[in-house]
């Protein structure tokens, strides 16, 4: 499972045409996929009256826009439900971590008709103004061009990850004018090392969607942010002491984010009455709190204005924003949930800074800066990217004083928030599918090997009835110290080793019991962990369910294994080309 | 305009039945309309043979639905916006702009392109202007030094209307030019722009016309003003009066050519068009008043102005050499917000009249 394409490997010359090549298609490919994304929901949130410029061009026809309020998003949420069910064979949204778990295992991405779907219903959702963000449907988009490059045997182990790597690089690249940002994400999030042979083609791609983005389409940044600097040494403090609340907004968002999907799921049998019902919530909110509609281009940029916002209007919008992202992701709305992190984040940030600067009076350099922090805070604690946001800021607004700030600000968030609930959103939904990263990378990659692969078919069994010493006879002859005895139905009864004592004259009676014994969902890690003072041939493995004796692992080959993968994992965490 | 157009033209002329005016031009008055007519409607004139006529009119879309059908008004100067409800309104002919310019003449075109009932000719700006001698040291060069009455105090004087202010106010807050007109669309963008305004509530003074401005910077009623560009040029070139452009926080407006529905010479119209359309005679206009050509190529051919011996590149608002902010007017944006601009204007006025 986790071993990669290993065909003949090209020469080295080749391969770095073959990765360079890959690098350049698939990072152009992937930008102008984001850019058509974004593009088409603007389109449709214009036509539809979710972007204020378009609703207020109604504005003396109040019935209309109030309508479509409440209509859009219910209506897109209807339509995204019915497409999930019928014509998605995954059945769901996909995002980052299943772009994640494919780069990781090298596995191919779900099937491709899956992912176009998810791509259409992500625009949909973005489109009728669900509470959901972009870029988790741009970086999956992106990670669909790289994921084409499974099926080529070029001579280039690891292709495929390098090549979704490229694409989820060129997507963030593209997104944020951020080339450097993308190719710190594309290794923070998806590829979790930094080989050189993954990293050169990774930079190149994100290169290129930036030179397609900025260069020949010259699109302009999704947002944009002018920075004085900072004005006083203690600011630094005070957005460390905003990382911390952040943190605690972000944990209460992600535990509300994973637990609302299955309880909707008890509750509303219908996955499209789900959607239909987040999105008439999205809508009836909008009617009183218009900031709430999509993915808040206008919102983000109020939170940079002094003022823009009155205190009991901020918490209310915080409130609202965390729970309709949470819920419209919860209930099926194709989207991720960086976008909303963002503006999220610089609510919390903005009301951090009323706080301080309006009730306790003290001087500040403007809620720029804390906006800023608030939302790198808040979105590095759900993606699990504390570099990323960092550059991303960085590279936004050219500003090293700002850059600086939103650092302390990411860092305590991450803190707090890889302490008491985990890394990211990503990583535990990963968690809950059975792949855990909270150890490294290393240790989820054992844990992805089960120890039921690894059966040695020379063990050797026998009944309760056999004759201890035809059990031996046999034992010898396989060069085997331990027999493993079952019971009629084929369940483990105990070990049997000759010599130990005076063989008794029916094997049942010289029976130990086990001293360790494995089911058909120990892995790698969890057995290596176990062997530890085991002395014997070999353990048994039972079906977890009925028991019964499914056959025998040696030590050697569970040794065996862990070293081969260890080895596997050193080599393409090395790899220079 | 080509040659072949032309001769096609003549033809037809002379099959058709020569009447006493064969094409109605309808612009503005005043200076620019003695320009353009010296830059843009004499020389068609004489290259076709056609008696041309130029009516006066006060811009709106309004005077078209009234005054085109009795008058036999045929090509119009409007303001982008203006043209876009007349279009909306079923006013103006449609034409296909691929029909008019081949397909590197409409690559040339800036900000935007001819769409089916208007062809962009020429463009304005509403500018920040200073008075020299109020600031003795350090003059303002951003939008944001207009609502600084603590640096740069005294009068400034304002149009009694929603447009530009509204836009500049969101400008001094940082916002970006690209938001500007988004966050404007929301209650929360217009609450902010009015907050700004209400920074220099006390030290505005407000203007009707559009040449009191400039005249207030030279008689010394306001110390900076708003107002449109060319209005200044010309108090500060031709009344030497000691006033200079902050070129940050333009808001370009675009002037277009559009075709009345009902014109009864349809072919004439289009040649007209298309000759005020190419960059020579752009660059002729824009030579003698400082409007600004709609095509890239046209700012290669602007020299000096013989009667100011000034030359005029610098002087357009949309010449490529100024830095700062520019807006381009969002002529969708004010043709459908015409009420909503005007009552929370009205709103905000009555606070204190």
């Amino acid at each position: 499972m986790t071993l990669g394409p290993q065909s003949d490997t090209a020469p080295a010359p080749l391969r770095m045409l073959i990765l360079t090549g890959i690098a350049l298609t698939v990072g152009g490919a992937a930008s102008m996929a984001a850019i058509a994304l974004v593009d088409l929901v603007a389109l449709l949130n214009t036509v539809l009256l979710v972007e204020p410029r378009a609703r207020v061009q109604w504005e003396s026809v109040p019935g209309l826009v109030a309508v479509m309020t409440i209509l859009v998003p219910t209506l897109g949420g209807l339509i995204v439900g019915l497409i999930h069910r019928h014509l998605s064979p995954a059945g769901r949204p996909l995002g980052p971590p299943d772009v994640i778990e494919a780069v990781q295992f090298h596995k191919p991405l779900p099937e491709l008709r899956s992912g176009l779907v998810s791509t259409l219903t992500a625009a949909l959702s973005l489109g009728t103004g669900a509470s959901v963000g972009q870029y988790g449907p741009m970086v999956y988009l992106g990670a669909i061009f790289g994921g084409f490059a499974h099926r080529l045997r070029l001579g280039v182990p690891n292709l495929a990850s390098i090549a979704v790597s490229c694409g989820v690089a060129a997507a963030i690249s593209t997104a944020f004018n951020a080339p450097i940002a993308g190719v710190l994400f594309a290794h923070e999030v998806v590829l979790r090392h930094y080989a050189t042979r993954a990293f050169a083609p990774v930079t190149v791609a994100s290169v290129a969607g930036y030179v397609i983005a900025n260069v020949i389409l010259e699109r302009p940044a999704l947002f944009r942010i002018e920075f004085p600097g900072v004005a006083h040494g203690y600011e630094f403090g005070l957005v460390a002491i905003l990382g911390l609340f952040v943190a605690l907004a972000a944990i209460v968002f992600m535990s509300l984010l994973l637990a609302i999907g299955p309880a909707l799921a008890q509750r509303i049998r219908w996955p499209e009455a789900r959607t239909a019902m987040a999105g008439l919530a999205v809508g009836l909110t909008a009617l009183v709190l218009p900031d709430v509609l999509g993915i808040g281009t206008s919102t983000l940029r109020f939170a940079t204005i002094d003022g823009a916002f009155g205190l009991g209007e901020l918490i209310v919008l915080i409130a609202a924003k965390i729970f309709l992202t949470a819920l419209c992701i919860g209930a099926g709305f194709s989207g991720g949930a960086f976008s909303p992190s963002l503006l999220i984040g610089s609510l919390i940030g903005v009301l951090f800074w009323t706080l301080v600067s309006g009730l306790a009076g003290v001087p500040t350099s403007g809620a720029a800066i804390y906006a800023i922090g608030g939302m790198m805070a808040f979105a590095s604690a759900v993606i699990g990217a504390p570099l990323t946001c960092i550059l991303i800021v960085f590279e936004l607004t050219r500003n090293y004083d700002v850059t600086i700030a939103a650092m302390v600000a990411v860092v305590f968030s991450n803190l707090v928030s890889h302490r008491t609930f985990g890394r990211s959103l990503f990583d535990v939904q990963l968690a809950r599918r059975g792949i855990d990263f909270s150890l490294g990378r290393d240790r989820a990659h054992f844990a992805a090997l089960k120890v039921v692969d690894f059966l040695q078919p020379q063990a050797v069994t026998a009944t309760a009835d056999d004759r201890p010493a035809d059990v031996a006879e046999r034992l010898r002859a396989q060069g085997w110290r331990e027999a493993f005895v079952l019971d009629a139905e084929g369940r483990l009864l105990g070990v049997f080793s000759p010599g130990a004592q005076e063989d008794p004259p029916r094997l049942a009676q010289g029976l130990a019991p086990a001293r360790l014994v494995f089911d058909d969902e120990t892995d790698l890690a969890d057995a290596m962990e176990r062997l530890r003072g085991f002395v014997g041939d070999a353990v048994p493995v039972v079906c977890g369910e009925t028991g019964r004796y499914l056959g025998a692992v040696s030590e050697a080959d569970l040794v065996s294994a862990w070293l081969d993968e260890g080895a596997r994992l050193r080599k393409e965490e090395n790899a220079s080309i | 305009m080509r040659r072949s157009d032309l001769v096609l033209l003549m033809v037809a002329m002379i099959a058709a039945p020569a009447r006493a005016d064969d094409l109605t031009i309808v612009s503005w008055g005043g200076a620019y309309e003695t320009a353009q007519n010296q830059a843009v409607i004499a020389p068609f004139a004489a290259e076709t043979g056609l008696d041309v006529e130029v009516v006066v009119y006060d811009g709106s879309w309004t005077a078209l639905a009234e005054r085109g059908v009795p008058e036999g008004w045929d090509v119009i100067d409007m303001l982008a916006d203006q043209a876009r409800v007349a279009c909306a309104q079923g006013l103006l002919l449609k034409t296909d702009p691929g029909a008019l310019f081949a397909p590197e003449a409409l690559a040339d075109f800036t900000p935007f392109a001819p769409d089916g009932c208007a062809v962009p000719q020429n463009a304005y700006a509403r500018v920040m202007a200073f008075d020299d001698r109020a600031f003795s040291g350090v003059k303002p060069t951003r939008i944001e030094d207009f609502f600084d009455t603590d640096r740069f105090p005294g009068p400034r004087a304002v149009q009694r209307s929603p447009d530009g202010i509204l836009e500049w106010a969101l400008l001094a807050e940082g916002v970006p030019p690209e938001q500007v007109y988004g966050l404007l669309s929301t209650d929360r963008g217009l609450r902010l722009a009015f907050r700004k305004l209400d920074t220099i509530r006390d030290d505005i003074v407000w203007w009707q016309d559009p040449a009191t401005p400039a005249e207030m910077l030279a008689d010394g009623r306001a110390v900076m003003a708003a107002g449109f560009n060319g209005r200044f040029f010309d108090m500060a070139q031709r009344e030497r009066a000691p006033i200079d452009i902050v070129w940050d926080g333009r808001v370009i407006g675009i002037e277009v050519w559009a075709i009345a529905a009902d014109t009864d010479a349809p072919d004439a119209a289009r040649a007209f068009v298309q000759h005020a359309a190419d960059p020579a005679t752009m660059a002729r206009l824009a030579t003698q008043i400082p409007y600004g050509p709609t095509r890239r190529s046209a700012f290669d051919r602007i020299g000096i102005n013989r009667d100011l011996g000034v030359p005029m590149r610098a002087h357009l608002p949309n010449a490529p050499q100024h830095v700062g902010r520019a807006l381009v007017r969002d002529s969708g944006w004010y043709a459908n917000t015409e009420d909503l601009r005007q009552r929370r204007f009205r709103d905000w006025l009555g606070d204190d009249d």
